[in-house]
């Protein structure tokens, strides 16, 4: 029996042997042919507008560069599988598209990876990076300080609400609530108010994801004295005042009725629900989104809405009690990179700075309803009159927030939205969940690396 | 049937109420896939059952296109067909020693493939991605189709062997006294007897890789190669809701190939079925 | 010729007696094998090898992306002192065994047989019409199986539906009890391939002791337990080990129905590997926990062995 085992352990590590050395002998060959340009990125569900993008982009660059055939590699996959698909790739110097769609969310443990091609001495030359703000440009920025992407546009979060629903409701119009009391009340009159209308929605729990806690709990916890991050002393912060009351907001509204019921909530198919159904069919009164939502509604979005611009109204997300600017968001976005596989890097720069370009930026950020980050898209009219909200979201930009998207990063996100979770379930009080995010946390990145928040 | 001896009151009585709970089982199987069936008839189908307002087909025509329907339908049978063929045919060929003659290997090799088998195959996809790459077989159909083969082998060889030991021994022994070898006594007299087990692997292994996500999505690349387990998705989440009525109608269409391959099949195994009584008389 | 004569002659002798003679010729031994020949290539290259790559890089922390894609570091037992001291994994292993034996063992297996053992002498319609409805659960695409049933179950869904028709007031079961909602759907994907296995085993039953066990009151019941069972119990353990084993990976259904919650209220260990592996790319922690699963099919099958002795 014994013997019999040995053999086949000895067997499989000669096939293994095998595998190894088949490797490292075929590595060499392979890749993409001279003069390909392949371009990796989402189409998915309502994600339709990158793929509209590349397919322009890919005309004016075979145009401008004859010879040069684009390979888009449209990848029909939800976020996590794309990332698992993308970052397999791009282990591979044959698999490796040259061109890729990264998310700031994630882009930093892709350049820990080695995945990625630092971009500086490209963006050296290009004249149109003068007309990235700073923000922007650390988006994609590496710990060594070099850049990793160029963005293709950003977006923010605020309140959209109901106009008629919350003038029946008694208040004023235009609405801007200076503190979480004034929001809460709010919807507590829309309750009385409008029968059968959810007055509120703020995402949470473990089925939207990342939407649960930057939507939903950042929108709060960033209005507070407290942030998940302090990049002043390298920490992350755990426990906080600022966590606590940002649960305890949650639980109020959960538990009083003011939002769906948790069971609706968790259903990992809300974001749709609310922007395509709730919304326009005048079912939700409040609702904690973000700038893209409108895009819905546009003549070439999913949901077309003609008149949604005189039912909803926009207003930004007040701190928790008016204090600091008074007003809070949070930012996000799409890079485009240069893998650092890439056999055609040259191109890939070239096509990474054709596709954003003014007048291509421009294009994309009005489709898909993105917050301008060049500055001469922000100031043209064109961009501006399309969509009667950009000015709202655009204007956001001096109080918003950015995630400290580093490495390790997901994971606290899902920590976060376990402990969403059990709060707006009822499972745990705040200072519960408060706990065990903390113990949670201090698993992800050790003890050393957490301190309790300053308030 | 063969059990229908004497018909006595109380026999009847019994196969009444056997019939009867029969008839429940299955009203229970249905009462699930009727959503399914009223929803792609309904273009505003939601998740609750309800009649259809305007009964159309236009959810069908919606979904019925080439890039949506057709193409990747073909895909999948190419992928999912071949890998069931290769399955069956492999399987066969190894079970056979397996069940007839003794060796010290055998349990261990059959142990070993099995318990692999509750490894969920996602667990192993990252290095079977690294080893395509290696061999330069990303992207490649017929390997997938492979690769997909293998992943139901283990199952495959367990039945199979399963089905081979149940066939009486001296059926092959008076082949081999006209001089036959064991691959024709495989292939006339045992295939023919476990033919209706051999259908339930085929059937079983293309199931498997016909409802398989996760495998073709990482190793093939070109959009032009995947098969429906992958489009299937693009129903989720576009139009600012699950289009739930494209959605089942785009399911009853992903799931007419895998019916009709069963029908075909339950056909040949009845008729196995039949040859196998004759044989052993 | 002469060499295959001996060789058939051999075969003869051996197989006769499903006997290895220790005289055999080493020549005829490893033809008489090479049908396997296709099957071991297959297996070592594209199962076995990413296998036992996946055993050694869960003593890595292999990541798809950040350090660990870079550089894997050989970090011992460090994924395995995680997994323990992990309360979601001591919950996700429960979680699993009771989706395994309440889908598998009991719902699937005993719900296999009782239909296969009720259509004996029944009509050929009735037969056909049962089964194909049975199949027709089991043929189904696992997304659409989950889609399926999050509308049979969810809070607007045709269960509640028909509740609210009988006065009863319903509720969201995939929220209220989601293990079990996850263990019927399950059930209800999986029962045809045990009525399949069984009624070919059943088929194997000479009729004469088919007649004599027909369901018939009392009698019935102890012939069906001492002649019939124990004449299918090879097809028994095999349909128990494979069904398990299926069982235990189960991921599409639980994770488009529940998503593994609320909470972790369903999160079985193939759906906390998904996570792990995919969702924080940590491909090594991923791995260890599904050769828990590993163990845990082996555990099973250890006791379908041993129980019911197949090969007694």
């Amino acid at each position: 029996m014994l013997s019999t085992g040995l053999r086949i352990a000895c067997a499989c590590a000669a096939s293994a042997l095998a595998l190894t050395a088949c490797s490292s002998s075929s590595s060499s060959g392979g890749g993409s042919g001279g003069k390909t340009l392949k371009v990796a990125y989402v189409k998915f569900g309502n994600e339709i507008q990158v793929d509209a993008h590349m397919q322009k982009v890919k005309a004016q660059f075979e145009a401008a560069h004859p010879g040069v055939t684009v390979k888009l590699d449209p990848i029909a996959a939800a976020e996590n599988d794309y990332y698992t698909k993308i970052d397999l790739m791009m282990g591979s110097g044959s698999t490796a598209p040259d061109v890729v769609y990264e998310d700031t969310f994630l882009i930093n443990s892709d350049i820990k990876a080695g995945y990625l091609a630092p971009l500086d001495s490209y963006l050296a030359s290009w004249s149109d990076w003068s007309q990235f703000p700073d923000t922007a440009k650390s988006a994609a920025r590496g710990i060594d300080g070099k850049t990793y992407g160029v963005p293709m546009g950003t977006d923010t979060r605020a309140l959209y609400y109901n106009k008629a629903m919350l003038t029946k409701a008694g208040v004023a119009m235009p609405w801007q609530p200076k503190s979480w009391q004034d929001v809460l009340a709010a919807a507590k009159a829309v309750k009385a108010t409008s029968p059968g209308v959810t007055p509120l929605n703020v995402y949470a729990g473990k089925p939207d994801g990342e939407g649960s806690t930057m939507q939903g709990f950042e929108m709060l916890l960033y209005g507070t004295k407290d942030t998940l991050y302090d990049s002043a002393s390298k920490k992350w912060t755990a426990p906080s005042k600022g966590f606590t009351d940002s649960l305890q907001f949650l639980k109020d509204a959960y538990s009083g009725g003011l939002t769906l019921p948790p069971q609706t909530e968790l259903d990992p198919n809300i974001p749709n629900v609310v922007s395509g159904q709730m919304l326009p069919q005048g079912k939700l009164a409040i609702d904690l989104d973000g700038s893209w939502v409108t895009g819905t509604w546009g003549t070439s979005g999913a949901k077309p809405w003609p008149q949604w611009n005189t039912v909803i109204g926009e207003a930004a997300m007040p701190t928790q009690d008016g204090s600091g600017k008074g007003t809070i968001s949070m930012s996000g976005g799409w890079t485009l990179s240069v893998t650092a596989k890439s056999k055609n890097k040259d191109l890939g720069a070239q096509f990474v700075e054709l596709a954003l370009n003014k007048e291509n930026s421009a294009s994309y950020d009005i489709a898909d309803s993105q917050i301008a980050v060049r500055n001469d898209v922000a100031a043209d009219p064109s961009y501006q009159s399309t969509n009667p909200t950009t000015a709202f979201f655009t204007g956001l930009v001096p109080v918003t927030q950015y995630r400290p998207a580093y490495a390790e990063y997901p994971k606290i996100s899902d920590a976060i939205q376990v402990a969403m979770e059990a709060v707006i379930t009822g499972q745990s009080s705040p200072a519960d969940a408060m706990k065990a995010y903390t113990a949670t946390l201090k698993g992800i990145v050790g003890s050393d690396n957490v301190a309790a928040g300053a308030s | 049937m063969a059990g229908m001896g004497i018909d006595t009151p109380r026999r009847r009585a019994a196969g009444l109420v056997c019939t009867g709970i029969l008839v429940l089982i299955a009203a229970a199987f249905l009462a699930p896939l009727v959503w399914l069936v009223l929803s792609c008839f309904d273009s505003s189908a939601q998740t609750s059952v309800k009649l259809p307002e305007h009964p159309s087909v236009d959810n069908f025509r919606a979904v019925m296109t080439t890039d949506l329907a057709w193409r990747p339908l073909w895909n999948g049978l190419l992928l999912c067909g071949g890998s069931a063929l290769i399955t069956v045919v492999v399987a066969t060929l190894a079970a056979y020693p397996l069940s007839r003659y003794q060796s010290r290997f055998r349990k261990p090799f059959l142990y070993t493939v099995l318990f692999a088998t509750g490894l969920p195959i996602t667990a192993i996809m990252v290095p079977v991605y690294g080893l395509f790459v290696r061999l330069q077989l990303i992207d490649s159909m017929p390997a997938t189709a492979v690769f997909l083969a293998t992943t139901s082998l283990p199952f495959a060889i367990w039945l199979i062997k399963g089905f081979i030991d149940n066939v009486p021994i001296n059926l092959e022994e008076a082949s081999w006294v006209d001089g036959a070898t064991p691959m024709v006594a495989l292939r006339h007299i045992v295939v023919p007897l476990i033919a209706p087990g051999m259908s339930v692997v085929l059937i079983f292994t293309f199931i498997q890789a016909w409802g398989n996500f996760f495998v073709p999505f990482i190793l093939l690349q070109s959009p032009e190669k995947l098969p429906a387990s992958v489009t299937v998705f693009t129903f989720f989440g576009q139009y600012g809701a699950v289009a739930y009525g494209q959605l089942a109608a785009y399911s009853v269409l992903y799931s007419m190939p895998v019916v009709v391959l069963y029908l075909i099949v339950s056909r040949a195994m009845g008729g196995a079925f039949r040859f196998a009584g004759a044989a052993k008389g | 010729m002469a060499a295959r004569a001996q060789l058939v002659g051999e075969e003869l002798a051996g197989a006769a007696g499903r006997t290895t003679s220790p005289r055999r010729a080493r020549g005829a031994r490893t033809t008489r094998h090479l049908p396997l020949a296709p099957a071991l290539i297959m297996l070592f290259l594209f199962f076995l090898g990413p296998v036992l790559w996946s055993v050694y890089s869960s003593f890595t922390n292999a990541a798809l992306t950040g350090d660990g894609a870079q550089n894997p570091q050989w970090v011992g037992l460090e994924n395995f002192r995680r997994l323990f001291s992990d309360p979601n994994v001591t919950n996700g292993i429960w979680l699993t065994v009771v989706f395994v034996l309440g889908s598998a063992v009991i719902g699937q297996n005993l719900l296999g047989l009782t239909i296969a053992l009720l259509m004996r002498g029944r009509s050929r319609w009735l037969r056909g019409t049962v089964g194909g409805i049975v199949v027709s659960a089991w043929v189904l695409p696992e997304v659409v199986s989950a889609l399926i049933w999050y509308a049979f179950l969810g809070q607007h869904g045709t269960l509640n539906q028909i509740m609210k028709a009988f006065g009863m007031s319903g509720q969201d079961w995939l929220y209220s009890s989601p293990m079990l909602a996850v263990i019927i759907a399950n059930v209800w994907r999986g029962t045809a391939f045990s009525m399949l296995v069984y009624n070919a085993a059943l088929d194997d039953v000479p009729a004469d002791v088919q007649e004599a066990a027909e369901l018939d009151g009392a009698t019935g019941w102890r012939r069906l337990w001492n002649v019939i069972l124990p004449l299918i119990r090879p097809s028994i353990v095999t349909n128990l080990m494979l069904i398990t084993l299926q069982t235990l990976s189960v991921f599409t259904l639980i994770y488009v129905m529940t998503a593994g919650g609320p909470g972790f209220a369903s999160s079985t260990l193939p759906v906390l590997m998904y996570q792990q592996a995919f969702k924080f790319s940590e491909v090594g922690y991923g791995t260890a926990i599904s050769l828990l699963l590993l163990v845990i099919g082996a555990v099973f099958s250890f006791i379908y062995v041993r129980v019911l002795k197949p090969e007694a």
